[in-house]
């Protein structure tokens, strides 16, 4: 096989791997979990290795859409094609999207009920979200972007957990039922400007006399670079891309599907959702709506950047009082990715650089957050903080890494979380001063959280004798929050690889808009 | 130049140790201990050269180097390092300590179960600090920063099982990540401004606005980033109203403490605004505001060492109230002076905090009540204590008093005569506080249960003996030695060399009142008078206010309880009431409900539908009529 022929399909396996291993699973032998687990593990690993190559083999120098490849799909009358390929933006998403998935599969050994159907619904959810970081073609982004929602309904509401807050229950059928409605209404608008956009760009071409209106994100471009969407058109149209991808970012005040989603959903599945899927909704309004109506983008971002505040802040403040473990993970899910949006709003360079490097970040981070928190929880059976504490005396390294992703969550220069966030600081300190200064107070209310935590649940004295008995993760546990510790670290220090196609997929990104 | 090529491996050593004793410790002799002394040991012989070549070279050289970090759009991050005068004594002040401080630390921390992490951290620390002395640069000087914040909170909380130890890590990092929001928006609003995070094109800006030349800087601009600077030096260096985790910070390791206080975090807001010196001398306004925030925290925190009664808790509040000294002299344009003053502090602070870590090792003690006597049990301790009091408290000869006197030049040449008049009551103070340390804890009768104290080991005499050396001497450093090295002032300085001068009145008048805070707190030991009682009834709010700390814990914890987390408990039960039940769970109960109520129409019975038929059939008629025909 030539290299060009590994680029023409690498991509496509990127969707195939997982959905093939997740149908293949359906004939596996119900009562035998390890070779289930270890033909996930399998499919996972050269998930993976694929990714690593993709992203390796990216040529930032030469950026735009590579590893190109199209497949007719439906010609007339719609005119959709299986088109594939990545640019700066997506490459490092993919890559995201194989080490999280790796670990959730790693972290789910031990699921015990019902493994080979949490397995195949896994595969189905990881697949669809490959499928919208891969495509070009806004048809199948958009059917991608579905695929990838609708597993999670059955993954948290068979694998999840109910928690009892005393005053008030969160059954895992609420967080699994919200969350599906939530982003369902949220794909609800984003269908809605998809067919405006396409009905507007049929329009055009045939006043035009020039061939057919196409669902091709590049020739959508294309046309919009014409004009064939007017500046009301924009104007009406963009906020449906901004909400409606912006429910699945955790825009504030459509946030709440978020907390309580992830709450409920087993560990791996907090981890693909937090680390991933979150990502998918910034990743939607960067490439759908900022790409095709730039200046719809433009008259919106001051909203943007301004909602993307009150997130960073109002999901701050409400870290500050949780008590359990995944709601503070929860909430700090919901100011961190308002730190994704201030970023992407700026329009900036540096900025919205700032902001894809955030999506990487935030998602290792918060994988890991989610995977030392499952755990523990594995052990102790509870993630009330105000019941835990002294946990570091038996759970050394578990709480050591709990620690560097809480220190990557408050910016601690040398991870990866500081290098973002600076980036975005600066974009944003350009045009918004006083709203790049309440970002750094987010980014020290963040510090009070995470430090709060970390003394109430990890040091002390041990507070239940229970915890004398505690033991820390064994290699499997260990060794995936390893990897993403080193992730964090490498990329905190090491910040120029990532960079590099980071700042060729931005240039061409912000080309589009000429007034920025 | 030679120098550069070996200074940026002082850092780089000791980082390097880091790793290899975290994780491999286990595996190695000692459990790799003697990894990190070798390390700071290589870097304090590495200083040496340095500094010769430096001296050799004259005090105008300056070497500096950038390496590309990464790009961001158009823009190139860079971090570079720079070698001058400041950055070489501090390089000399860091490595000494901490060599002094882990070499002590290897019979101190003896038979502790994380022996090993203890000096993994303390590598990473020492390598912090000197990566934050060599920086040229904003953002690698941030980097620094707030990893030294990391080496503290970690050392500070070393016994993390003590919940006071993690409360009192928790509180130092909060409160210094605090003002650190300020550092940082200092920062980027310089980068906005100059376009660069290099230090050196930044102050070539700030020097083209002093000399009334084209700059990118404004002096609103300037002054705004410098207070912001100065903000964050506020919360390391713990002056007033952030000084409240420096104390507390004392639940660490005793050598910890030793650390914290001398070379490296407080330390670090000094290093900044003296770094950051051509910015504030852009801007008279930050430079007053420097000058009057080191003035008040001298004074209060001297004050609070005054009635403390906890050893370890008098060198803190002692630490905060040099500080502020250190900065009131900065505010009065004595550059060479506070660095002066931070280096014999240094020095003199450190053999104070090992000195009481021997108290607590080999008597078990900390309250200074519980003392007394100790000189005949621990005479190495007792002598070298002394000589760090003498030093701290200002004598003459020892290394405190030359420093202390060129900052009071500096504020009496430049500043309001209050200044001056406060700065010397500070002085009283200070020597008053130390005095009576030392006679309660060292002099009298030994107590019983004090009988069993002994003198420590070897190897931590050993550093003892060789601070106290440099607490005693370290001041004839600002005379002339060789011609190549003519006094500190003409080696370190801002602006143009100056020769040691010596105002007579001046040093004979706090000379005068050092010795008289030394024959008070004589004759109040002698007469039993110290436990306070007389003065007590004589000024008791004022005393009870002291002891308190002035109150600021307890409003910065009454703000916290009854504000902030009321407030973030508001927000909480926002979300989950208002923007949850009403704004998600709202919608869908009434879509809900009103499906519930439509169904109870869906009867299945046919006469129901009938009568619907009808109504509906009419309904349509009616409104037919009433719309087109009666139109």
């Amino acid at each position: 096989m030539t290299m060009d022929d590994f680029k023409s399909i690498a991509l496509l396996l990127t969707i195939l791997i997982p959905a093939g291993a997740g149908t293949l699973l359906v004939f596996f032998p119900r009562d035998r979990a390890t070779p289930i687990k270890l033909f996930a593990a399998l499919a996972a690993a050269l998930t993976l290795a694929l990714t690593i190559l993709i992203f390796a083999m990216y040529d930032y120098k030469e950026g735009g859409y590579q590893f190109i490849n199209s497949y007719p799909w439906l010609d007339r009358p719609l005119n959709i094609d299986f088109s594939l390929g990545i640019d700066g933006i997506s490459a490092p998403m993919v890559l995201l999207t194989g080490i999280v998935m790796f670990g959730g599969v790693l972290i789910s050994w031990n699921v015990d009920r019902r493994t080979k159907d949490f397995f195949i619904l896994f595969m189905f959810l990881v697949a669809g979200v490959f499928g919208v970081f891969v495509v070009r073609d806004l048809f199948f982004l958009f059917f991608f972007y579905e695929l990838a929602v609708l597993p999670m309904f059955p993954l948290i509401a068979v694998w999840g957990s109910t928690t009892n807050f005393g005053n008030f229950i969160r059954a895992k059928e609420y967080g699994a039922m919200k969350l599906t409605l939530y982003l369902v209404a949220g794909s609800v608008l984003v269908w809605i400007a998809i067919i405006a956009l396409y009905v507007a760009a049929g329009e055009f071409v045939a006043g035009k006399g020039i061939g057919q209106a196409s669902f091709s994100l590049e020739g959508l471009a294309a046309l919009s670079d014409d004009g064939a969407f007017s500046e009301n058109f924009q104007r009406i149209f963009f906020p449906f891309f901004m909400v409606g991808f912006g429910v699945l970012a955790g825009l504030w005040p459509f946030h709440t599907w978020s907390p309580d989603g992830h709450v409920a959903a087993p560990t791996a599945v907090s981890m693909v959702h937090a680390g991933v899927l979150m990502k998918l909704g910034a990743y939607g309004i960067i490439r759908v709506g900022m790409t095709l109506l730039p200046h719809g983008a433009e008259d919106w971002m001051p909203v943007l950047i301004g909602l993307g505040t009150v997130n960073v802040l109002y999901g701050a403040v409400s870290a500050l009082s949780q008590r359990d473990l995944k709601y503070v993970v929860g909430y700090s899910s919901v100011s961190h990715m308002g730190l994704v949006l201030m970023g992407i709003a700026t329009l900036h360079p540096l900025g919205t650089g700032g902001a894809v490097l955030q999506m990487f970040s935030h998602g290792i981070m918060t994988a890991l957050f989610f995977a030392v928190v499952g755990i523990i929880y594995e052990r102790t059976h509870t993630r009330d903080i105000t019941v835990l504490g002294g946990l570091a005396k038996r759970m050394g390294i578990t709480v050591v890494f709990f620690a560097v992703a809480g220190l990557t969550s408050l910016g601690l220069p040398g991870l990866s979380g500081f290098i973002a966030e600076l980036l975005i600081f600066i974009g944003v300190f350009k045009e918004y001063l006083p709203l790049a200064v309440l970002g750094v107070v987010g980014a020290a209310i963040t510090a009070v959280y995470v430090l709060r935590l970390l003394a109430r649940a990890f040091f002390g004295p041990v507070e239940d004798p229970r915890w004398e008995k505690l033991s820390d993760g064994n290699p499997r546990e260990l060794g995936v929050s390893a990897m993403l510790v080193a992730i964090l670290i490498v990329v905190g220090v090491w910040p120029l690889p990532l960079m590099n196609v980071i700042n060729a997929g931005v240039a061409e990104l912000l080309a589009r808009f000429p007034g920025a | 130049m030679p120098t550069m090529e070996w200074a940026w491996l002082i850092p780089v050593l000791s980082f390097a140790a880091f790793p290899i004793i975290a994780i491999g410790g286990k595996f190695l002799p000692g459990k790799g201990s003697f990894l990190a002394i070798l390390a700071i040991a290589a870097g304090f012989v590495l200083f040496w050269f340095v500094a010769i070549d430096r001296i050799r070279l004259g005090a105008s050289g300056v070497d500096f180097f950038t390496q590309r970090w990464f790009e961001a759009g158009s823009v190139t991050l860079s971090w570079g390092m720079i070698i001058d005068p400041l950055t070489i004594v501090m390089l000399g002040l860091v490595t000494f300590v901490a060599l002094m401080i882990q070499i002590y630390s290897l019979s101190y921390m003896k038979g502790d179960s994380r022996f090993g992490w203890y000096f993994a951290v303390h590598s990473f620390f020492a390598a912090s600090m000197l990566t934050l002395v060599l920086a040229d640069n904003f953002l690698l000087l941030y980097v620094a920063w707030e990893l030294v914040g990391l080496c503290s909170y970690l050392l500070i909380g070393f016994w993390y099982e003590r919940r006071s130890a993690a409360e009192a890590a928790k509180k130092a990092f909060v409160t210094t990540r605090i003002a650190d929001v300020a550092l940082l928006v200092g920062i980027l609003l310089l980068f906005k401004e100059v376009g660069s995070f290099s230090m050196s094109d930044t102050f070539r800006e700030a020097q083209a606005l002093m000399a009334g030349g084209e700059s990118l800087l404004t002096s609103g601009t300037a002054t705004a980033a410098a207070i912001l600077l100065f903000i964050g030096a506020m919360g390391k260096s713990a002056q007033v109203p952030f000084h409240v985790w420096l104390p507390d910070a004392m639940e660490g390791p005793t050598p910890v403490s030793a650390l914290i206080h001398a070379a490296t975090m407080v330390v670090a807001g000094v290093f900044l605004v003296a770094r950051a010196f051509p910015l504030f001398q852009a801007s008279p306004d930050a430079l007053l505001i420097v000058a009057s925030v080191g003035l008040v925290t001298t004074l209060v925190a001297a004050t609070m060492a005054l009635v403390a009664t906890d050893l370890k808790r008098i060198l803190a509040y002692s630490t905060v109230s040099h500080l502020g000294l250190m900065m009131l002299s900065l505010g009065a344009f004595g550059y060479t002076a506070a660095i002066f003053h931070l280096l014999a502090h240094g020095f003199s602070k450190a053999l104070l905090f090992l000195g009481a870590g021997s108290v607590m090792h080999g008597a078990n003690q900390t309250d200074i009540r519980q003392m007394g006597g100790l000189r005949k049990v621990m005479p190495i301790t007792a002598l070298t204590f002394a000589i760090g009091a003498l030093s701290l408290g200002g004598m003459p000869v020892f290394a405190g008093f030359w420093s202390k006197d060129e900052i009071l030049l500096s504020v009496l040449d430049n500043r309001h005569g209050v200044f001056i008049a406060l700065t010397l009551v500070a002085v009283f103070l200070s020597a008053l506080y130390m005095a009576r340390a030392y006679f309660v804890a060292f002099l009298g009768d030994l107590k019983e249960e004090n009988r069993k104290a002994h003198e420590s080991p070897l190897f931590m005499a050993l550093p003892l003996v060789l601070l106290a050396v440099l607490a005693a001497v370290f001041g004839f450093i600002a005379l002339e030695w060789t011609s190549d090295f003519t006094g500190i002032g003409s080696f370190l300085f801002y602006d143009k060399p100056h020769g040691f001068e010596f105002n007579v009145a001046l040093g004979v008048g706090s000379t005068a009142i050092t010795v008289a805070a030394f024959a008070l707190a004589w004759a109040a030991y002698r007469t039993g008078a110290l436990s306070l009682t007389p003065f007590k009834r004589g000024f008791f709010p004022l005393i009870k206010l002291a002891e308190n700390g002035y109150f600021f814990d307890h409003l910065y914890q009454w703000t916290i309880d009854r504000l902030v987390l009321v407030f973030s408990g508001f927000i909480a039960w926002f979300d989950r009431v208002v923007v949850n039940d009403a704004g998600v769970d709202g919608p869908a109960n009434s879509v809900r409900h009103s499906s519930f109520s439509l169904r109870r129409h869906v009867t299945g019975r046919v006469y129901n539908y009938a009568l619907g038929m009808v109504v509906g059939a009419v309904g349509v008629a009616v409104a037919w009529w009433a719309l087109v025909l009666g139109r």
